[in-house]
């Protein structure tokens, strides 16, 4: 069931109907004891009556000294009936019970006995007897008094409560459940108009979203707002690079063409490296500017430089490089983890290129919020007097010549669109250049731990270099 | 020294094998997936080229199925997909090298030369035997300092007995290594070869151990 309507109110009728349907129950059960107990009082009045006028004549048996002042029990089948039972059977009874009796006396306990019994038109009878010693001219004599009422009354009383409580209980569930259903619907209003607006942004037919949401949803709105902006920068960015490329790529291709039609063989050989490069620069470009910002990108950079380690040992597998991966494995970085493995990957084929066979790749938190790693090897390092900063200012990505800076330039400007930078500097422990990229991060763990010292390659959290 | 091409581009492949034959490797091409994983795992070869986007299996799998199939030859990616996180991909699913296009003819070779020394374990790009100095990079070969030219086909033996210096190899593994597929293959052109090699480079150098093969002396430091 994938309704939230659907499943609030299956589970709101479900609640009711147990929940109410037990309180009713009880209720019902409850007030039936009552009427019941009530109707038994009364009877026993009738009895104890019974029981005050009780005496014994020898010559006929038991018998009543007054009548009873109910007209009920001289009425021929009235529902009213009494009887008393003598020793050996002599009876008396009422006139209502006319040519029937009563059951026979139980005689079973002291006390007054209650029961439900079959009366003469075969209606349901509750009974009340009870066992009376009347001092005689003959001794002690043991007479039974039985007084009887027809049910129905009681059980017409106990009906019509019962429908009662019923109905005003169904009543009660059916406009929870009601009232349930409105809720979610009212409630899920909201929603819909956002989507319907969502829609008419996605057909063009408004530019933002305009929902007075109320606050539980206002931040899904705030975000989708904000979703259908970044995606139109990525878009515009993107026409944006179509225009440069076509623009960039205009130039060499009609210097090629008259290189082609003078028969120029190098001319054109040059034009088409030109035509390359640009292809190279504008792609990566382009795959930087759609990936920068993608919504709730997290990366992890150990992982990454580890990847790009094992990879890196396969590629230059002749040269034997040692390259060691250290830090904070805990450490995440707020960039789409392609972009990361590029400005990473980047930086470390540059250093097994310009180093001498030693590289060195460290993660860690520098304050927090903030994530550096390092790629160091053991290379020439900075050109002497040459600053960093100023080298990485100089250099722009569609004039740097492939292979020099063009990789630290991809990085730079990666790192850009993510709210980093990379510093160039010279490494302490190995002698050579030492790149460090700045990127905003945290650890995974919310517990700082302060950066390790360099523990040489026993440290674990080094990857054994493979040759 | 036998070579797999795996490309679907037709231009590129023909170019791919062209350029490939003249280089003096044998080559044998596939233009799709399955194509390419049949006949990995089948073929002896020495070197596959392997690009990743192919029809009815992709390269990554490929590779992947090689791999677990216990298929070690050395595997050079060409591709356009030049991002690193590809890279990683690749080389991580068992590729050995990783050429992004466009690239250079000459620049594909002197990878796969050196893959294919690699995997036999040897180091150096200059294999020495006696006066006899073989350059695996320029494939030049010389004798006592002077520069012998040998064909594709004597060139190929020489490499296949040197990096595999001081073993026996029978004639059937030297017809597999020297060999396209679809070539007319006759073990007694391979007796031809041995005796013109020989003749260029010294009777000592490759001795006939009988009933197995031939063999290069390792006398020299390889």
């Amino acid at each position: 069931m994938n309704s939230l309507t659907q499943r609030l109110t299956l589970l709101t009728t479900l609640w009711v109907a147990i929940g109410l349907g037990l309180i009713a129950w009880f209720v019902v059960r409850t007030d039936e004891r009552q009427i019941q107990t009530a109707a038994d009082a009364r009877l026993g009045s009738l009895l104890d009556a019974v029981v005050a006028a009780v005496a014994f004549d020898p010559a006929v048996g038991p018998l009543l000294l007054r009548p009873l002042a109910d007209p009920e029990f001289d009425r021929p089948l009235s529902g009213h009936y009494w009887q008393i039972t003598g020793p050996g059977g002599s009876q008396a009874t009422s006139r209502s019970l006319w040519d029937s009796r009563l059951v026979p006396p139980l005689r079973e306990s002291e006390g007054v006995r209650a029961r439900d019994v079959d009366g003469p038109r075969a209606e349901r009878l509750r009974l009340l007897e009870r066992d009376v010693q009347i001092e005689g001219r003959f001794g002690r004599i043991l007479i039974t008094a039985q007084v009887a009422v027809a049910r129905e009354g009681t059980d017409e009383e106990i009906a019509s409560l019962r429908r009662n409580v019923i109905l005003a209980f169904a009543l009660l569930g059916t406009g929870l459940v009601a009232v349930v259903a409105l809720l979610v619907i009212w409630g899920l209003r909201p929603l819909r108009r956002t989507q319907q607006e969502l829609v008419e942004v996605r057909e063009g037919r408004r530019q933002h979203m305009d929902v007075a949401a109320p606050t539980e949803i206002a931040p899904l709105v705030a975000e989708i707002e904000a979703l259908i902006e970044q995606n139109r920068a990525t878009v515009d960015r993107a026409r944006n690079h179509v225009g440069n490329l076509a623009h960039a790529l205009k130039t060499p291709i009609a210097v090629l063409r008259n290189a082609l039609q003078t028969g120029d063989v190098a001319g054109a050989r040059a034009q088409s490296a030109t035509l390359e490069r640009l292809v190279q620069h504008h792609l990566r470009r382009a795959r930087a500017g759609a990936l920068a910002g993608t919504a709730g990108a997290e990366s992890t950079p150990l992982a990454i430089a580890e990847a790009l380690a094992t990879a890196l040992r396969r590629l230059t597998a002749a040269r034997g490089i040692v390259i060691r991966v250290s830090g904070e494995s805990e450490a995440r970085i707020r960039a789409d983890s392609q972009d990361l493995t590029e400005m990473l990957g980047n930086l470390m084929e540059n250093a097994c290129k310009y180093g001498n066979g030693q590289v060195a790749v460290r993660v860690e938190q520098a304050a927090p919020g903030r994530v550096v790693i390092e790629v160091a090897d053991d290379g020439p390092g900075l050109p002497e007097g040459e600053d960093g900063v100023a080298l990485l200012r100089g250099v722009r990505l569609d004039e740097a010549k492939p292979g020099s800076g063009l990789g630290l330039a991809i990085v730079s400007d990666l790192a850009a669109l993510y709210d980093g930078y990379l510093t160039l500097e010279t490494s302490p422990r190995l002698g050579g250049l030492a790149a460090r990229l700045h990127l905003p991060g945290r650890l995974a763990t919310e517990t700082h731990r302060g950066p390790e010292p360099y523990r040489g390659p026993d440290w674990p959290g080094l990857s054994a270099p493979r040759r | 020294m036998r070579l797999l091409i795996v490309e679907d581009s037709p231009e590129l492949h023909q170019q791919l094998r062209t350029g490939l034959t003249e280089a003096g490797f044998a080559v044998d091409g596939a233009m799709d997936g399955e194509e390419a994983f049949y006949l990995g795992e089948t073929e002896p070869y020495d070197a596959v080229v392997l690009d990743l986007g192919l029809p009815r299996l992709d390269g990554l799998t490929v590779l992947r199925r090689w791999r677990a199939a216990e298929r070690a030859m050395p595997v050079l990616i060409l591709t356009a997909r030049d991002s690193w996180t590809e890279k990683v991909e690749g080389l991580n699913a068992g590729a050995d090298d990783y050429l992004a296009k466009p690239f250079a003819m000459a620049e594909l070779v002197a990878r796969l030369n050196a893959l294919i020394r690699r995997s036999n374990g040897v180091a150096k790009t200059e294999l020495v035997f006696g006066e006899v100095r073989l350059d695996t990079a320029a494939r030049a070969v010389s004798r006592a300092g002077q520069a012998v030219r040998l064909t594709a086909l004597e060139y190929g033996m020489l490499a296949y007995l040197a990096l595999h210096a001081g073993r026996p190899i029978s004639k059937t593994e030297l017809t597999e290594h020297l060999y396209a597929q679809d070539f007319d293959r006759d073990s007694n052109t391979l007796e031809v070869i041995v005796a013109r090699l020989r003749r260029k480079l010294g009777d000592s150098l490759i001795e006939t151990v009988r009933g197995q093969g031939y063999r290069l002396i390792a006398a020299g430091s390889g």
